[in-house]
């Protein structure tokens, strides 16, 4: 194998593994899935470091004598696990068929992330918090409430993810704008649980993702990893406890 | 004993409402989403089943995110999707969310109107939950695919 071509496979995988690290994938897949595809491709091993914001990935070829190292900066976006999903599926595609780097690199360039009808996200987030609500025990009007504080903030949030700001504004502006929204049941003496309505409106901000992934990723062996995700997971939290805060002092209420 | 049958029921569509919502919030593929209503619900109704059986919370949170992890890992192995897909839509409904907003509001009270023991105790039982809670679904959701990871080398 000659230098270029190593090079040109090392760029390919790397890409593939910084498209999975910036969508949210956990580390394990993300290593499992850049060895699989250089063995298809035919190197003879694949290295791979990863830290939260970057990855360095070497390949190794001609019975390990030659390598190629490169470093790929990871600029984080919003979730999106259908990418991750394609990868994963190119990855198996190219394995069972023996498919060759053209592929790969075509693949990668197609595609695209399914996007759901934003006004049905909005409606479905506003129900599933109303059913966080019920599930907590609250009544009638204060499920309503709910609705209408969650589908609010996530409109907001996503006024506010298309002008790309920074999650952790994002985070703050859309707490607040529940807070407001539901602490109304609290103003207007419309529910009989008003606390419920306010802790449940803000439960579309829950970092599950960075939360989950981060002790995945410790458990299996990636400790730089899980403690960058458990900072990043923390730093939303605090961002949406201030939103929160802000809206109690502006209404001049007292906490839940 | 149909009351309870009924309140089950009730728990499994709210719990899998929310699986769906957010697992659209995550943008996972069309295909999946039911799925994910069915994580949810067997999350959410396996855990209020170990609470009824007086478990702690806990507990119950661990045992029913390994029930979704065995769950997933069918799943995933059969459609071939990455199990986050379905693991994490499922827990969505079991997420401390309120117990870790409550710990750091407790804290920027402390900071403003001064410390007393009451908010001393409310912020620790706060935090302590939280972080038992997510250590135990990653745990739990973790677990069984650690089965399947074996150090590659001779015991001695």
């Amino acid at each position: 194998m000659t230098y270029e071509e190593q090079t040109k496979i090392t760029k390919t995988v790397i890409k593939a593994a910084v498209l999975m690290l910036e969508y949210g994938a956990e580390s394990r897949l993300i290593e499992t899935v850049a060895q699989r595809l250089g063995h298809v491709l035919g190197v003879d091993s694949v290295e791979v470091s990863l830290i939260p914001s970057a990855i360095v990935l070497t390949t190794l070829s001609n019975k390990k004598t030659q390598s190629s190292t490169t470093t790929r900066r990871a600029h984080h976006k919003p979730i999106n696990m259908s990418i991750v999903c394609d990868v994963q599926k190119m990855c198996y595609k190219a394995e069972k068929e023996n498919l060759d780097i053209d592929f790969m690199i075509k693949t990668m360039k197609e595609i695209e992330p399914n996007y759901y009808n934003s006004w049905l996200i909005v409606f479905m987030v506003g129900v599933s918090c109303a059913s966080f609500a019920y599930l907590h025990g609250s009544d009638l009007m204060g499920i309503l409430i709910t609705f209408v504080a969650s589908s609010a903030a996530m409109f907001t949030r996503q006024v506010l993810a298309r002008k790309k700001f920074v999650l952790i504004i994002t985070f703050g502006v859309t707490a607040f704008v529940a807070t407001f929204f539901a602490a109304m049941s609290q103003i207007f003496h419309l529910s009989s649980t008003p606390d419920i309505a306010l802790s449940s409106s803000v439960l579309l901000l829950a970092p599950g993702f960075p939360f989950v992934n981060s002790v995945l990723d410790a458990v299996k062996g990636y400790l730089a990893m899980g403690w960058g995700r458990w900072m990043q997971a923390v730093l939303l939290t605090s961002a949406t406890a201030v939103g929160i805060v802000l809206a109690f002092t502006l209404l001049n209420m007292e906490g839940w | 004993m149909s009351a309870i049958i009924i309140d089950y029921l009730l728990a499994a569509i709210f719990s899998g409402i929310p699986a769906v919502g957010f697992g659209m919030v995550f943008n996972v593929p069309k295909e999946t989403l039911l799925k994910c209503a069915y994580g949810g619900a067997i999350a959410y109704c396996s855990r209020k089943f170990l609470m009824d059986l007086n478990l702690s919370l806990e507990l119950s949170t661990f045992l029913a995110s390994t029930i979704v992890g065995i769950v997933a890992l069918y799943w995933s192995r059969k459609y071939i999707v990455p199990r986050p897909v379905y693991t994490i839509a499922s827990i969505i409904p079991m997420l401390p969310g309120t117990y870790a907003f409550s710990a750091i509001i407790n804290l920027i009270t402390m900071n403003a109107h001064g410390v007393t023991p009451e908010l001393i105790t409310t912020f620790v039982d706060n935090s302590l939950r939280t972080i038992i809670v997510l250590g135990g679904i990653g745990f739990g959701l973790a677990l069984p695919s650690l089965y399947y990871i074996r150090y590659n080398r001779p015991i001695i």
